[in-house]
């Protein structure tokens, strides 16, 4: 409404300012030509294989730095340190390693949900409480099933909340990755939209963006991390 | 011979040096006694119950458990903690099936589980989570845990502490129930001398640190014994006077060493109980 309304006002042309009817007409032209679908198949294709890649590696490298106390000392600060880069500052270095293709993208999207997905198993780890390791050896759990049994689900609540930033930091890095260089995806159309200088078409584009991060955000994220509080009894 | 504690001791490293925690003590434990450990706060009790258990090496002596030396901590003994130290991530009848997984197959396994659940009285709460417990109740499941295992010795270090009184007579009466079923072999940490008096066979004294058994009291009461019975009180009176001396001294170590109690506080004639079940 109140944007519709600021149409009207006519504050900026429409060629900067389109209507919301305009960005419905892109959406659905979009999605008419098709251009809308793939873009989307591919970046959903791109998040999932390496957001899947940076699940599994952030994990072991949390359970790692958290259980061995050298690891923690040498990779553990250098992890923190890592944290603040943007991952997309990656993206030259990915170039020059790997080319212009698909595995210098997924290194890009990789990087970006590792290490928050590492360094939340990492501390969901160091704060287990030593009780539970202590009652689960004296009834002879060792080895490796005290890491599956007891280590891993002890920490998940933390490596949950881990999961869920990291998908959120994966699905930025994704975008600003196709953004700047790579063929297809939805990055790659709002990049189109700002060379055809189609205003309707990036704010469509957007949109889409933002409803797909949110998308799983709501629909996977929420409800899992909800379902794991509410069985730990944090939640009431 | 189920324990045998031969010149166990315990050093602890400290910023401030070398502290003893337990001097070297022996203790045979015989297969279903019910032995109590009391003492003041950080007298050894504890440490020894690690030392059984496993969690802890001892600086000197062994300690043997069926003839075996004791390295590591396995599920012949296992431990019962204050906090019961249940699994939030699991539900009551899998925490007590926790053990057993890789023993037996689920049918089994749930079967005994529900056996011992059924013991502690809990058997409509299977599904519920932890979160969900009382403190009473997570004390039986700790309780039913530990029994599913069937341990050779079953080692509870002050279960019932955090519990309030009422709970806590509850559970005596449920626990020594359960011995007198079972026999298990139970080796009991407390701070509470009545607890000790009316659940063991035989109540060993601690002296502060650094700790090692004062005296050895024999329980000739016939079970089951209530916590009010004169026979429990007389027995814990004998017992509290021993305590005395090694509290005060351990009052004297924490407060300033010229500060003394004033006997007519504390050094009460023993025909008084003065909160003797504290």
């Amino acid at each position: 409404m109140i944007w519709e309304a600021v149409f009207r006002l006519k504050v900026w042309p429409p060629y900067l300012f389109p209507s919301p009817g305009d960005v419905f007409q892109a959406f659905i032209f979009g999605l008419r030509d098709g251009s809308f679908p793939i873009a989307l198949a591919v970046s959903l294709k791109r998040i999932l294989i390496g957001y899947s890649l940076s699940l599994f590696l952030g994990a072991s490298l949390g359970v790692l730095v958290g259980r061995f106390k050298f690891l923690d000392e040498t990779a553990g600060s250098l992890m923190l340190a890592l944290q603040v880069l943007p991952s997309i500052c990656w993206l030259p270095l990915a170039i020059l390693w790997f080319g212009l293709n698909e595995m210098a993208i997924q290194f890009v999207v990789v990087m970006g949900a590792l290490l928050s997905i590492a360094i939340a198993t990492d501390s969901g780890i160091k704060n287990i409480s030593p009780l539970y390791l202590r009652a689960a050896r004296t009834m002879g759990i060792e080895g490796l099933d005290l890491y599956i049994r007891v280590i891993f689900p002890a920490a998940l609540p933390s490596v949950v909340t881990g999961m869920k930033l990291g998908w959120s930091f994966a699905w930025r890095s994704l975008m600003a990755g196709e953004l700047l260089f790579v063929s297809l995806g939805l990055g790659q159309l709002l990049q189109t939209g700002r060379e055809l200088n189609d205003m309707a078409q990036v704010i469509a584009v957007m949109l889409v963006i933002v409803a797909v991060g949110l998308f799983f955000d709501q629909l996977v994220f929420a409800p899992l991390e909800r379902r794991v509080r509410r069985q730990w009894g944090l939640v009431i | 011979m189920e324990i045998s504690i031969r010149q166990a001791a315990k050093e602890f490293e400290t910023r401030q040096g070398k502290l003893q925690a337990l001097q070297e003590t022996s203790l045979e434990i015989k297969s279903g006694e019910f032995v109590c450990f009391v003492g003041p706060s950080g007298c050894g009790k504890t440490t020894l119950l690690n030392l059984v258990a496993g969690l802890e090496p001892p600086t000197h002596g062994e300690i043997r458990s069926n003839g075996d030396k004791v390295t590591a901590p396995g599920s012949d003994r296992v431990v019962i903690f204050q906090e019961a130290a249940l699994f939030p991530w699991l539900n009551v009848i899998q925490n007590i099936e926790f053990g057993l997984v890789r023993r037996m197959e689920s049918g089994k396994r749930r079967e005994i589980a529900r056996t011992f659940l059924n013991l502690v009285h809990l058997g409509r709460f299977e599904k519920s989570y932890v979160h969900e417990l009382s403190g009473g109740m997570k004390s039986r499941v700790a309780l039913a845990r530990a029994l599913a295992l069937n341990p050779s010795v079953l080692l509870m270090d002050e279960p019932f502490a955090a519990l309030d009184a009422q709970t806590r007579d509850l559970l005596h009466e449920e626990l020594q129930d359960i011995w007198q079923k079972t026999r298990q072999t139970v080796l009991f940490v407390t701070h509470n001398v009545r607890e000790a008096v009316r659940l063991g066979d035989r109540v060993l004294v601690f002296t502060a640190r650094p700790g090692r058994i004062k005296k050895e009291f024999r329980i000739d009461l016939p079970r089951p014994r209530d916590i009010n019975s004169s026979g429990v009180l007389s027995y814990a009176q004998q017992i509290q006077r021993e305590l005395r001396e090694e509290i005060e001294k351990v009052l004297r170590e924490e407060v300033d060493h010229e500060w003394t109690l004033k006997k007519t506080d504390f050094l009460r004639p023993a025909g008084i109980d003065l909160g003797s079940g504290i």
